[in-house]
């Protein structure tokens, strides 16, 4: 769909795969493949960096250990931030994982050479320059915050689309819509332009030009991760807390 | 690029498992280990507060206790130095009265031995007056 620098094949050092997946058939269901690749390393890191940092804990933290702590605590200080210190614990984590994953995802996306590795089709990528894993975490935001509200409120949550003036139900509801659209084209689309960014760059200069642009990568990645996490736990305690008066800003 | 299949329910699925995997090898045992230190901590930290303050309070005992005593002795030595004023006051007024008396025995002693050889001395002169007398009276 995107693929438009094919053109002289013999002159590209580095090519642009946009749209072309690595499809796996599952009955008569279509996978990606690549996607579930990088994000199954994705995932052993994290468990395997769990396991190392909890499998000989100290009292006094070392190594592996201090690193996922800090982790913890980030994602903690996160959580509690935008939730309020008596409700933040319950969502620690799905909250953190949801940050542990994305952040992963992209550094991985942006500090592993895929390209070395060759696949028959597509090319191996962070799993969240996919619009499915975007989309999925989103919708599991969009319910999670459904689930937090009616846990909380029963019924009485739909007191809140009406809850200033009635007049306001369609942007209240328009609402639910905008939450996941803004939240999963916002990491696709931070992601996708970094990597086409940096593979633009690498076909025009490959040494050296890149580097500052990868750097940046690196930045919005984190970034990224960091506000889906904290958009996600704003959402939750919108939803706890009713009264639709404080909407966060949808940020870029 | 916006090819939807089944790759989205399934990775929602993926990410709740990774999720509750996660819960429980990372966001449970770790949490654990910091509350734990924390509590630690705060128990340590409060223990040693109690401490300090005992010894703080202990200190201070310890100071009166040491100002009474430094008091008492200070008490003690003015009592014994009173004493010893009096006791060398008594002696010196016993040895000055001792002294006087036996001035005063001394005195009435010579008086006596005065009187005495006055006396003596008296009759002698009565009689050497006489025998004068007597030897001018011879001649008559």
């Amino acid at each position: 769909m995107l693929n438009f620098l094919d053109v002289p094949n013999s002159l590209t050092l580095a090519s642009l795969e946009v749209g072309h997946h690595l499809y796996w058939q599952l009955g008569n269901l279509k996978i990606h493949g690549q996607v579930f690749i990088v994000s199954w390393i994705v995932i052993g890191i994290l468990v395997t960096a769990s396991l190392l940092a909890t499998r000989n804990a100290q009292r006094v933290p070392k190594g592996i250990q201090n690193l996922m702590e800090y982790a913890l605590e980030f994602v903690r200080d996160l959580a509690k931030n935008q939730l309020g210190e008596k409700e933040y614990r319950p969502w620690v984590p799905f909250i953190g994982t949801l940050f542990l994953f994305i952040f992963v995802s992209n550094w991985s996306g942006a500090l592993v050479p895929w390209k070395l590795i060759k696949l028959p089709e597509g090319e191996l990528a962070a799993p969240t320059n996919d619009i499915n894993t975007t989309v999925a975490l989103a919708l599991l935001v969009s319910l999670a915050y459904f689930y937090a509200g009616f846990s909380r409120k029963g019924l009485g949550y739909f007191a809140k689309y009406i809850q200033p003036t009635p007049i306001l139900l369609p942007i209240a509801i328009l609402e639910d819509f905008t939450k996941p659209l803004s939240l999963s084209f916002r990491l696709f689309g931070n992601i996708l332009a970094d990597e086409l960014v940096v593979a633009v760059l690498v076909l025009l200069v490959p040494l050296f030009v890149p580097l500052p642009v990868m750097l940046l990568g690196l930045f919005t990645s984190a970034i990224q991760a960091l506000v889906f996490a904290t958009l996600a736990a704003a959402y939750i305690h919108e939803a706890i807390e009713g009264h639709g008066d404080e909407h966060d800003a949808h940020s870029p | 690029m916006f090819d939807f299949d089944a790759t989205l329910p399934l990775m929602a699925v993926q990410f709740l498992l990774l999720a509750a995997l996660m819960n429980v090898v990372f966001f449970k045992p770790m949490t654990k280990v910091i509350d734990d230190r924390n509590d630690y901590i705060r128990s340590n930290e409060a223990d040693a507060k109690e401490r300090l303050a005992k010894a703080e309070r202990l200190a201070k005992q310890y100071e009166t206790e040491l100002a009474d005593t430094r008091k008492a002795y200070q008490a003690t030595i003015a009592a014994a130095q009173a004493d010893a004023q009096k006791i060398v006051d008594q002696k010196i007024a016993d040895a000055q009265q001792e002294a006087q008396a036996q001035r005063e025995q001394a005195q009435k002693e010579l008086d006596q031995q005065k009187q005495v050889a006055m006396q003596s001395l008296e009759q002698q002169v009565e009689a050497l007056s006489r025998e004068i007398l007597d030897k001018l009276l011879v001649g008559i």
